[in-house]
């Protein structure tokens, strides 16, 4: 599993981010994962905007995630536009157009494309100590809560892109 | 015609088992298998977005549950990085 906080930190002096928070995965009244039970990750559906927020608020304190965060409205219209669900990457270039269209998640979810999007633009940031995928926030199945997994403690200066 | 009917009906019901199995084990557990079939596969599409297509927009609410923006409002400068996910 790649590490999207470690990407942001390798390069949010080059580019922007912004993590889409859409409709859960593995709700409890849906299709619950036992890894969720295990991880104390129990969430209906959100059937409001405010439980959508009230969740979206608790991941992001829970795994003190650090990229700017937005929450798709509960007519899923970012969801829709992107086919986003359960979890997928884009970037979008400086003229607006599609530049990396990730594969769906989980099977295809694979951030160190996007990684390797930015590493051909801005140069490789190369860490000295192997990453350590459960050394940080709790594992979780999917989503952002696997992006936030991974958080390693290697610093990377943001002058380290080129 | 009977016995052919039979037959069709066999071997569609042993292939429908052996789907059945297959995405068990591919999901972990026949519980896993029925919750992809009636929850995840619904859900997920592939979409009609290439490398390449206008960044669709869409009103994105902030944190605080009371703030819009627009995801489009925050390209032009710099790439951006979108990423979709949810908790669970």
């Amino acid at each position: 599993m790649g590490d999207v906080v470690q990407i942001y930190e390798d390069y949010k002096a080059r580019a922007d981010f912004l993590t889409v928070y859409v409709r859960e995965a593995h709700p409890t009244d849906e299709w619950q994962m036992k890894s969720n039970v295990k991880d104390d990750v129990c969430y209906a559906q959100p059937k409001t905007l405010e439980q959508r927020v009230a969740i979206a608020n608790d991941f992001t304190k829970r795994f003190e995630f650090p990229l700017p965060f937005g929450i798709d409205d509960m007519s899923n219209a970012a969801n829709d536009a992107y086919a986003a669900w359960p979890e997928r990457i884009y970037i979008v270039d400086e003229s607006g157009h599609i530049a990396y269209r990730g594969g769906i998640g989980p099977f295809n979810y694979r951030p160190e494309e996007a990684r390797e999007w930015l590493a051909a633009r801005y140069g490789v940031v190369k860490h000295e100590s192997p990453k350590s995928p459960t050394a940080a926030a709790p594992a979780s199945t999917t989503g952002a809560a696997a992006a936030a997994r991974a958080t390693t403690s290697t610093p990377a200066p943001a002058d380290a892109a080129k | 015609m009977n016995r052919f009917w039979k037959w069709t009906a066999g071997i569609f019901g042993v292939l429908l088992v052996a789907a059945f199995a297959v995405l068990s084990y591919m999901a972990g557990s026949p519980k896993d298998a029925y919750g992809m079939m009636r929850y995840a596969l619904p859900h997920m599409h592939r979409g009609t977005l290439k490398v390449g297509s206008d960044a669709p927009d869409a009103r994105i609410v902030a944190l605080d549950g009371t703030s819009r923006f627009h995801i489009r409002e925050r390209t032009g400068e710099r790439p951006l990085v979108l990423v979709f996910g949810s908790f669970t």
